[in-house]
């Protein structure tokens, strides 16, 4: 019978655009899961560079397994946010996988729409 | 009214799945904003895995102790090992990171809801996420008749 266990992160969905201060999803621990296109990967330092658009941000690959890494796809990591002293931002993935093929607009589109029947839900519990 | 959607497998979003109340207590029904539900299906990123019977932030639990089982031992051998074959392939195919549609029944444990899976299936398309995001937000809007949507 499996037990509780301790809680994972599920990894909140969020635009690379707009994991930047003072943004609340730009804080040090925050589980997120955000999406961009590899444009630089480094075998010794298991660090990858993600873009979109003309936001970039470092992913730490080490505790990945079993998943390639190609200049110029796309590709979706869940992980949590460290932030340095300098300001600047590192995703420990602990889950990635490669999205080639997926619908970028249809994506962004998704996650407008479940923001908002999120915050219909709760004003409407609210009241 | 009371609606009951208890036969068939509810999409829902995983939020709403973990706001489910049981109704009445420890029975097998659960509600949401007084609609009766008893089965889902949900699909999402594996974040995590435990002796390949737990699975996301939605709590999912694949038995594969058929076998030993006392609930299976009134059953006939060659049907429980249909299920307990099934149950192991379909196992063995979750992977950390893979994107899996669970379909079960709605179950409790220690207060936490949970799926019990029926099935389990690895899906490639990188767009069935999203699609079935869209799925779950237009049930919920047309269908579940949820309020506020």
């Amino acid at each position: 019978m499996a037990s509780s266990g301790a809680a994972v992160g599920s990894g909140t969905p969020v635009t690379l655009k707009e994991l930047r201060p003072p943004s609340p999803l730009f804080a040090d621990g925050a589980s997120l899961r955000i999406l961009g296109k590899l444009q630089e990967y480094s075998v010794e330092t298991t660090i990858a560079m993600i873009v979109d658009g003309d936001a970039s941000l470092k992913i730490d690959t080490q505790h990945l397994r079993d998943l390639s890494f190609r200049v110029g796809s796309m590709y979706q990591f869940i992980g949590e946010l460290q932030i340095q002293p300098d300001n600047e931002a590192v995703l420990r993935a602990r889950v990635g996988r490669n999205v080639d093929g997926l619908d970028l607009n249809l994506y962004y589109q998704s996650l407008q729409l479940v923001r908002q029947f999120q915050a219909e839900r709760a004003r409407f519990q609210s009241t | 009214m009371d609606k009951s959607l208890s036969l068939v497998h509810v999409k829902l979003l995983a939020f709403d799945l973990l706001s489910l109340a049981q109704s009445p207590p420890d029975t097998p029904t659960f509600s949401l904003d007084g609609v009766s539900l008893s089965r889902t299906e949900v699909l999402g990123v594996v974040v995590y895995l435990c002796g390949r019977r737990r699975t996301g932030c939605v709590p999912c639990i694949l038995w594969l102790n058929h076998a030993t089982s006392p609930y299976f031992a009134r059953q006939r051998p060659q049907g429980v090992r249909l299920i307990a074959d099934l149950a192991n392939s379909q196992a063995s195919l979750v992977k950390l990171g893979a994107v899996t549609r669970v379909c079960g029944r709605i179950t409790s444990y220690q207060g936490a809801v949970q799926i019990t899976a029926s099935s389990v299936a690895v899906e490639r398309d990188p767009n069935a996420e999203v699609l079935h995001l869209l799925d779950c937000l237009k049930l919920a809007r047309r269908v579940y008749d949820r309020p506020g949507s």
